[in-house]
Formats: C-alpha cells, sequence, structure tokens
C-alpha cells in the first residue's frame, strides 16, 4: 500500500477514535494500534526501509534485521508501536486494572508515529 | 516453561490485586464494554473500528461461552499475540509472565485449535465471528470500502454470533 493510502487509512481510523474516550480504554487501545501502524508503514515507505509492496502487520513480527535497521533510523517509532502493541494482551485481552492510563499512553504514542510519519515524508518525500 | 514478560506492567507498573481475574464474568464484563463502545460506531463511518471491535467483543463472548460449556478451561492467563502463548498475572506482586498453556482463551476464531467437540451453537456463532474476522485484510488494513449491502450483512453476522453465544451461555448456566 502507499503512503497516501496508509494516511488515509489512519486519518479515517483518528476519526472514529474522536467518537472514544479513555474510559473505552480497550478500543482506543486499538486504535492506536491499527492507525499507528499506518502510520508506521506511512515512515518505513519514506525512509526506505520497506518497500511499497511491503507492509509491517505487527512490529512484533518484523524480523531481527528489519528491526535493527528501524531502531538505527527511527528509534522513537519503533518504541511507540512496541508499546501500544504491549498493552493489548493485559488491558484488551486481560483484565488488568489501569486500562484508562494505559489508553493516555497508547494515544501518546500514536502522536509519536504520526510525527515519525510526518518527519520521513518531510525528509524523503 | 516461562519467562519475565515485556509487558508494562511487568517492568515498574504496578496493579492492585482483582478479585475477579480473567475468567467468565471477566470476559462478559469486557464484552458488555466493547459492545457498548460498537454502539457508537458505524459500519460505514468507522469502518475500520466497528469491524475491530465488533471483532474483540465477539472473541470475548466466544471465550466465556467455550468457558461455560466446559469446551476450555478459566484460567488467570491473557493470550498474547503468539499463538499458545499467554501473559500470567502475578496480581499480588503486580508483575506479569509469559508461559505456554493449554487453552485457555482463544485469540480468534481456531486460535489455538481446540481438541472438544463444541455445541452447535458455539460452531454458528463460529462460523459467524469468522466473517467479520475475515474482514481485515480487506477492509481494516486494505482501502476497500463496504457499501450498504455489506455492512448489513457484516451487523447480521455479530447480531448472529452475539445471539447464539448467549444461547449458549444461558444454556450451560442451566446446566450448572
Amino acid at each position: 500500500m502507499n503512503p497516501e493510502a496508509h494516511r488515509a487509512k489512519a486519518e479515517s481510523i483518528e476519526q472514529s477514535l474522536a467518537r472514544c474516550t479513555t474510559a473505552d480504554y480497550e478500543t482506543v487501545i486499538e486504535a492506536c494500534m491499527l492507525a499507528g501502524t499506518h502510520w508506521f508503514n506511512v515512515a518505513l515507505h519514506a525512509a526506505d526501509l520497506l518497500p511499497l509492496d511491503h507492509d509491517a502487520m505487527h512490529a512484533e513480527f518484523l524480523t531481527i534485521g528489519q528491526r535493527r535497521r528501524i531502531a538505527c533510523v527511527m528509534p522513537s517509532a519503533l518504541a511507540a508501536l512496541d508499546t501500544i502493541e504491549s498493552l493489548r494482551t493485559p488491558y484488551v485481552r486481560g483484565d488488568l486494572p489501569g486500562g484508562t492510563q494505559a489508553a493516555q499512553r497508547a494515544l501518546d504514542c500514536l502522536a509519536e508515529l504520526e510525527r515519525a510519519a510526518m518527519h520521513a515524508r518531510a525528509r524523503g518525500g | 516453561m516461562s519467562q519475565a514478560s515485556g509487558y508494562p506492567a511487568a517492568r515498574g507498573d504496578t496493579f492492585v490485586h482483582d478479585k475477579h481475574p480473567m475468567k467468565i464474568a471477566s470476559h462478559l464484563e469486557k464484552f458488555r464494554r466493547l459492545d457498548e463502545t460498537l454502539r457508537r460506531l458505524e459500519p460505514g463511518r468507522d469502518q475500520e473500528l466497528w469491524i475491530w471491535t465488533a471483532m474483540n467483543a465477539g472473541v470475548h463472548l466466544l471465550n466465556a461461552a467455550l468457558h461455560a460449556c466446559g469446551a476450555t478451561t478459566e484460567s488467570d492467563a491473557f493470550h498474547s499475540q503468539v499463538e499458545g502463548l499467554y501473559a500470567v498475572p502475578d496480581r499480588t506482586a503486580g508483575t506479569l509472565h509469559d508461559a505456554m498453556l493449554a487453552p485457555g482463551d482463544v485469540m480468534h476464531v481456531g486460535q489455538p485449535p481446540l481438541a472438544a467437540p463444541l455445541p452447535v451453537a458455539i460452531e454458528r456463532a463460529s462460523k459467524a465471528l469468522r466473517t467479520i474476522e475475515d474482514l481485515r485484510e480487506r477492509f481494516v488494513r486494505g482501502s476497500e470500502r463496504a457499501d450498504a449491502s455489506l455492512q448489513h450483512d457484516w451487523r447480521v453476522a455479530y447480531a448472529s454470533c452475539v445471539r447464539e453465544l448467549h444461547a449458549t451461555l444461558d444454556a450451560c448456566h442451566g446446566q450448572r
């Protein structure tokens, strides 16, 4: 998928996310994962870290080599997506207390991923 | 075999002891919360998040029904993104560790596969839920948009899944 399509998907999901609050923490975390992954792909394609015909689905499932290259070029974006993904098991599938705070953390990470995408596009086109 | 996990709660966050581990009641509460959120979303306008929330709500209700009918075991462990790998909380210490366990919760329909024969109503619910799960590639990760007819079909599939699972839970509770 090309960067413009990823951006359109991310923005569409963020519009839906706006109908939720951090009290809806399961859905907020999932929306941040979905939109954040699209922003992540915008950044990866813009930086030529992944070809247009190969999208990242989950940071957790990138190869070791891919993760090392991404960590070298955009460590904060990789860390942000790792953090969002790490919130899913305890707060979406599981019932640990603190979901509202976890949702806020996911939103902060989503903002970081959008910043990384814009920065990569500004540098790489 | 287990090891310390990389989940946030295991990296210094703490959580207080919880009297409601991830059992039937917890899955039902998760379903209730997700279903309430889903009512604020529209499958057309909010296509991606509607699909994802319907799927998550359905999986929690499926896990409740599977536990209730004895096909899977209630346990205080949360399924991870890796099939068969669970995060196990220590609710006193406020930590999580990874463990390979028998189900337990399923992540999606058939993941992990279950050996036990399932009630017919759960089979019907699983078929409906799989319809929603299968939308992810085209309509969430991909760029396809659904027309009104497809959106109607999705609502029907979700309603069918919920109806069948509630019937299973009612039947199983009656046997208990």
